[in-house]
């Protein structure tokens, strides 16, 4: 192929599994084949009577972890082969590639609405039962503050927990290591054919990873036996980056409530009735979070990072981990600010971003003032006005750079009523955690 | 003498006591040693007070046993009868618990046994050995004094005691025999109570002896040879320092050094005992002496460090402007709030304070109630995390001069505070944390090239922890070409005519293949700017290397001298259009570090694969001017436009081939071209297009005497893994100096000399239009008088060139013989940057060159 951007059909080829491998082939129109390989380490054989669950969450890994190849082309057709797929899964299918890649659309200047569809033409299989799966939980890791907060909850709550993360990060394995708790890495290999398509121009941008690692996690849950997989996204992550030509933009779709409940409503239906999916997160504002990881997450102070610059290789110093540029650098500190001494904080970053003049931009789009959110998974524009406003009013805050700017020039332009922080912290009523999770729920809102 | 914990834990090293006590038998002098618990054992100690559960502590106490009772399996000796009372005594206190005693008398008591057991064990054993050693209760000997600001707490945990010289107590034990071992760490008070001595106690504990017996000398006996001109965890390079000062060492101890605690220093102040700190595993090294102020050496920096963690608060009012009372008002806040104030900068309306990093401030809401508290008298700021970077040498003001160069690489960085104190003792800067690292070693390189910390005085200035310490044996560097093999050549060519530039083809070669060692790197490319001797360019052409040019110029002349096959980049910066339209005739990959072209001449670049160059963010290097980082510097594309450059790149059907990326020259260490890597391929997986990352050059070539050279091997390493964590892409580098710096020489001929006031100035026949560079970096090249090579050197000359203009100096203040006119004098490492950088300014003649092959 020369241009990978003039292919006409996506095809999915085939998918199998052996020996901790599952295998996921796909191909754009006669061009070569592109194998992805999926490994569960140590993995038993398949216990008996979860194959046909098994079968199924294995199918749907084939189908959602296409997307990393689907972006490189985007082309208009898309083929599956084997058996046709129910109209459900071709919906469910059509959503998520739609949302998944729309900030990649926007980037590029596309729309894909109406070229994303994925062929159907079978009726919806019956109900899948329940396996009597183990009670225990999978927590998928990031090295953020996010799922260490889950992961100290469930502690808190002495739910039985594993923590598991995709693919081979130092950042995760040294805060796997903190939490004390049994681990489960699993990988996953890119096909090597894409970054020959990179080169040759592909389309390149976001894709919904939080789906594809969810979707590895639920084929894990049935190999392994969890009967739950809890994920750390907040409440935030539902709410569209932007709006572009009529459509939403949510740079974290995949980590939103939507995709949680069509997920988990699909496992339900085709693997196991008895295999959870949730948020242990979502009710909560990235401020109850920040709040709730100032509080539980001592331990990895000096070991986690937000940060979005890819750290492979770490050092011991704050700089090792936390780039100090990016948005996700910005909010986190921002977010903690509130809840942390101040010495303390600045021990985690090494550097105090609130008083680099050089930072105002990043800050400043944060709080959506001068421009739009960006794309990062970042609290919402009200969240960091709020804590800004908090830390305006702290003395040892105020002299700060920043600080004394948006004090000058952006807060009298604000409603102070609107800047509270407490309304922040207080949970929504919206979340999908099983009744077994619950206290672990309850144990990240108490103040 | 005094051993610690480690040196006292095993069977080999109470030998190597007994050896070295043996050896100080020898030259007749009576021993006293103390020494520490048992390495872990203090900690054990601890643990057993902290247990509430009374058959805890008895397990406790019954671990701790079995350590001593190994270690006398291993000494194959009976229990001596003062060791198996001091393990019957800690068991009945473990039994009793802290009620009878109380609380801290307790545990001052129980956490003493672990020095009154090891000293009991080390009598046995030397005695045993054959060597008569009586065991001395310190506490018979130290009493504890009461002091007006104590609580129950650092009376029986952390005492002082006033030594004094005791003529008594010498006297008693001169009666008694000649070696003797006491315990470190413990002391007693007035009430006859066990008291501990706090922190590097047992350090402590040997200079009250030695003050007490008016000793010849305290030796501390450790893992490392001495005190050292910075931190060797930070800079490798640090000289082992053979002589300080009393208050010398208490500052470096105070504001960094982990060998002595500043405590133990001032007890021997008044009796004037000097300390001597060995290396107990290498006890032939000289160690350093510490003594009374010495008057027959010239001023010297002797050491720089840096605290980190520091913490300002920064006031600013006008209420404090001829206010009686402010600054005792605003103290008063920092008392309340139990914070302890460091340093202190002042001007009529700021006052800046540091705090020392401790948990309470780091975890606690001290500082947000201390600034609560301030704002109601002034603005308040907190300024965290800082660190203290401190100059240390007695007569630090009469240096000032000598720093200029040193303060220059502050221009760059935050300075929030400068303290120097009227004892003139130290210098100390404020600085932003996270620029300490990559700062210390070079401050430490600068005041050593700037003559302030003057590594040249031997008396005072011992080998570098790297060469004591480092990995394998400190190779000396081979000796130049020119200074034996080529020598008469050389001497020839100087007779014929001057100034010639002599260019050492062997020297590119030797230079080229120990880069060609470098596996992880895919392709290396010579920056030709450095030198474009078309016999240079073969010679790296034959050796494989591709060729980096930065105008038509160069591509033109590099083409004319190399074969077909090599290939070549066009790296401009700033320039025309025209330059990349001849740029796309070649096969030069083009490089881009601006929008402009992009925007402005896009049909040039359509269609076309291009380089692009980022700044990361930051510059490096030996020189404000070498600097090709960071916002001051016009090289790069600022990160924050490269979204606009790919969107541009893209609508012209441009290809990001390549990421490149060049932060300054003449670095030294070999992890900052990893740390390149990693931040081009976090950047280029953004990208998808890219193939290759060019993390430049820069590549050090040590100038001074003694600095050591870049670590190829160490490079390796690194680079291999940046590269394993980003195995897609392919690795360029683009060498220039480090190739052909040592490889050309400058000759030219003494023409006059001058005397002026104290200064000697020697003239040469040619300066700073052949080699510019000591006038444009203050770069250092070494000099030498060919002609009298084997002379010694007797006077101090400043060298000159004939140029008009009092900048044209290529050398000051060097050791040279007393020259005659017509010499032949020898300009070093004049290989890059020379005769290309040379002009006809005064319309001197041009120095011609000549290639050895």
């Amino acid at each position: 192929m020369t241009d990978p951007r003039q292919a006409q059909v996506f095809r999915f080829v085939r998918h199998g599994y052996a020996d901790g491998v599952a295998e996921l082939v796909y191909a754009f129109d006669d061009g070569a084949e592109l194998v992805e390989r999926v490994s569960f380490p140590g993995a038993p054989a398949l216990p008996a009577g979860r194959e046909t669950a098994f079968a199924a969450a294995l199918r749907l890994l084939h189908l959602v972890a296409g997307v990393s190849y689907y972006k490189a082309a985007l082309p208009p057709r898309i083929e599956v082969e084997g058996a046709p797929l129910d109209e459900a899964t071709a919906d469910f299918l059509d959503q998520l590639y739609l949302h998944g890649l729309a900030e990649l659309a926007y980037r590029n200047g596309l729309d894909l609405r109406g070229r994303i569809r994925f062929p159907r033409g079978a009726a919806a299989p019956a109900a899948a039962p329940a396996l009597g799966l183990p009670r225990r939980t999978l927590v998928p890791l990031g090295g953020g503050k996010d799922s260490l907060v889950a992961v100290e909850a469930l502690k808190h709550a002495g739910v039985e927990a594993t923590v598991s993360w995709v693919s081979t990060s130092p950042l995760i394995a040294a805060c796997a290591e903190r939490t004390d708790l049994p681990q489960l890495n699993l990988h996953r290999e890119l096909a090597p054919g894409l970054f020959e398509l990179n080169r040759l121009g592909a389309w390149n941008g976001h894709i919904p990873v939080t789906a594809v690692n969810s979707v590895i996690l639920a084929v894990a849950a049935i190999l392994y036996g969890y009967d739950s997989i809890a994920f750390a996204n907040e409440r935030s992550a539902s709410v569209a980056t932007l709006e572009y030509e009529g459509q939403q933009v949510n740079h974290q779709w995949s980590k939103g409530y939507a995709f949680e409940r069509l997920l988990r409503d699909w496992l339900h239906a085709y693997v196991a009735a008895d295999l959870d999916y949730c948020s242990l997160l979502r009710p909560y504002s990235e401020l109850a979070v920040t709040r709730a990881f100032a509080r539980l997450g001592g331990a990895y102070f000096d070991v986690f990072s937000s940060c979005n610059r890819n750290f492979r290789l770490l050092g011991p110093k704050p700089a090792d981990r936390w780039c100090g540029q990016c948005p996700k650098c910005h909010f986190v500190f921002l977010a903690l600010a509130p809840f942390l001494p101040k010495p303390r904080l600045l021990a985690i970053f090494g550097r105090n971003l609130l008083d680099e003049e050089t930072q105002a931009a990043g800050f400043d789009a944060l709080l959506e003032y001068h421009d739009h959110k960006p794309f990062e998974c970042v609290g919402e524009g009200g969240e960091s006005r709020a804590a800004m406003y908090t830390l305006s009013e702290r003395p040892e805050w105020q002299e700060d750079a920043l600080v004394a700017r948006f004090r000058s020039e952006i807060l009298p332009q604000l409603d102070p009523a609107q800047l509270a922080l407490e309304p922040w912290l207080a949970p929504a009523a919206e979340h999908l955690v099983p009744a077994r999770l619950r206290p672990a729920l309850d144990a990240i809102g108490a103040a | 003498m005094k051993f610690g914990g480690t040196s006292v834990a095993t069977l080999p090293r109470w030998q190597n006591i007994r050896e070295l006590v043996a050896s100080r038998r020898a030259e007749g002098a009576r021993v006293l040693i103390v020494v520490s618990a048992l390495t872990g054992i203090t900690d054990a100690l601890k643990q057993l007070c902290a247990e509430d559960d009374q058959d805890k502590r008895r397990a406790c106490a019954e671990g701790i046993a079995q350590r001593h009772h190994e270690l006398l399996g291993h000494m194959q000796l009976e229990l001596p009868e003062t060791l198996g009372e001091r393990l019957a005594e800690l068991e009945r206190l473990a039994a009793e618990g802290p009620a009878v005693m109380g609380e801290l008398a307790w545990q001052a008591l129980v956490q003493a046994h672990g020095e009154l057991m090891s000293s009991a064990l080390g009598a046995a054993f030397l005695t045993h050995s054959d060597l008569p050693t009586r065991w001395l209760d310190a506490r018979d000997c130290l009493d504890a004094a009461a002091l007006p600001n104590q609580n129950e707490r650092t009376r029986l945990l952390s005492a002082m005691v006033e030594a004094k010289p005791d003529p008594a107590l010498a006297t008693r034990l001169a009666a008694l025999g000649e070696v003797f071992i006491t315990q470190g760490f413990i002391a007693r008070d007035a009430d006859e109570r066990t008291v501990l001595l706090g922190r590097g106690g047992s350090d402590t504990s040997a200079s009250y002896f030695g003050a007490l017996l008016k000793a010849a000398r305290v030796e501390i006996w450790t893992d490392v040879a001495g005190m050292f001109t910075a931190n060797p965890r930070q800079v490798p390079g640090a000289r082992l320092l053979q002589k300080l000062d009393y208050e010398e060492a208490q500052e470096i101890a105070s504001t960094g050094a982990k060998v002595l605690h500043p405590r133990c220093l001032s007890p021997l102040r008044e009796p004037r005992v000097p300390l001597l700190v060995k290396d107990t595993n290498r006890p032939e090294l000289d160690g350093t002496v510490i003594g009374p102020q010495l008057s027959e050496y010239a001023p010297s920096v002797k050491a720089i460090s840096a605290r980190k963690g520091i913490t300002l608060v920064s006031m600013e009012s006008v209420g404090m402007w001829q206010q009686v009372g402010f600054l005792a008002d605003v103290f008063g806040e920092f008392k309340k709030h139990g914070l302890s104030v460091d340093l202190i900068g002042s001007a009529e309306t700021n006052v800046t304070v540091s705090l020392d990093p401790t948990e309470n401030l780091l975890d606690s809401d001290a500082i947000a109630a201390l600034a609560g508290d301030l704002a109601r008298v002034c603005r308040v700021k907190v300024i965290a995390p800082c660190a203290a970077i401190t100059l240390v040498g007695r007569g630090m003001r009469s240096m000032l001069h000598l720093l200029s160069s040193v303060l220059a690489e502050f221009d760059q960085i935050r300075v929030h505070l400068i303290s120097q104190s009227s004892n003139n003792l130290n210098l100390t800067f404020v600085v932003d944390e996270d620029v300490v690292d990559s700062l210390l070693p070079h401050l430490h390189e600068l005041l050593i090239g700037a003559g302030a910390l003057r590594t040249d005085d031997s008396a005072l200035f011992g080998p570098s922890w790297q060469n004591l310490y480092g990995r394998g044996e400190a190779v000396a560097p081979a000796a130049a070409w020119w200074r034996e093999a080529e020598r008469q050549r050389l001497l020839e060519f100087g007779a014929q005519a001057t100034p010639r530039y002599v260019y050492h083809l062997p020297t590119v070669r030797a230079q080229a293949r120990k880069l060609k060692t470098l596996g992880a790197v895919d392709r290396l490319h010579y920056a030709v700017k450095a030198n474009t001797h078309p016999a240079i360019l073969r010679a790296l052409a034959e050796e494989g290397f591709g060729f980096e040019c930065v105008s038509p110029g160069e591509l033109k002349a590099v083409q004319a001298a190399v074969p077909e096959s090599a290939p070549l980049l066009f790296t401009s910066n700033f320039a025309p259009r025209e330059d990349f339209v001849y740029a796309f005739s070649t096969r030069a990959t083009v490089s881009l570090d601006a929008l402009y072209p992009l925007e402005h001449w896009g049909d040039v670049f359509r269609g076309r694969e291009i380089v692009l160059r980022v700044d990361l963010g930051r510059g490096l290097g030996h020189h404000e001017k070498v600097r090709t980082g960071g916002s001051g510097s016009k090289f790069g594309l600022p990160l924050e436009q490269l979204d606009t450059f790919l969107r541009l790149a893209d609508a012209h059907g441009v290809t990001v081939r390549g990421l490149h990326a060049h932060l300054g020259s003449g670095i030294l260490d070999d992890g900052h071209w990893a740390e390149v890597y990693g931040q081009l391929a976090s950047l280029a997986e953004r990208i998808g297009s890219v193939a290759f990352l060019d993390i430049g050059g820069g590549l050090g070539v040590p100038s001074h005497p003694g600095e050591a050279p870049l670590d190829v091997a160490a490079l390796d390493r690194r680079l291999r893994e940046v590269k394993a964590a980003y195995p897609h892409y392919q690795l360029w580098m683009e060498p220039g100096r480090y190739l052909v710096a040592d490889a050309g020489v400058l000759l030219a001929r003494v023409t006059q000399q001058k005397s002026k006031d104290t200064l000697r100035y020697l003239g040469l026949d040619t300066g700073m239009n052949s080699l510019i560079r000591p006038a444009l970096y203050d770069a250092w090249h070494e000099i030498v008088n060919l002609s009298r090579l084997d002379e010694p050197g007797t006077t101090l000359y400043q060298v000159v060139g004939p140029i008009c203009e009092s900048g044209d100096v290529l050398g000051s203040d060097r050791r040279l013989p007393e020259a005659r006119e017509g010499d032949v004098v020898l300009v070093a490492q004049a290989g890059a940057y020379g005769k290309v950088m040379a002009s006809p300014y005064n319309l001197r003649d041009e120095a011609l060159e000549i290639v050895i092959e």
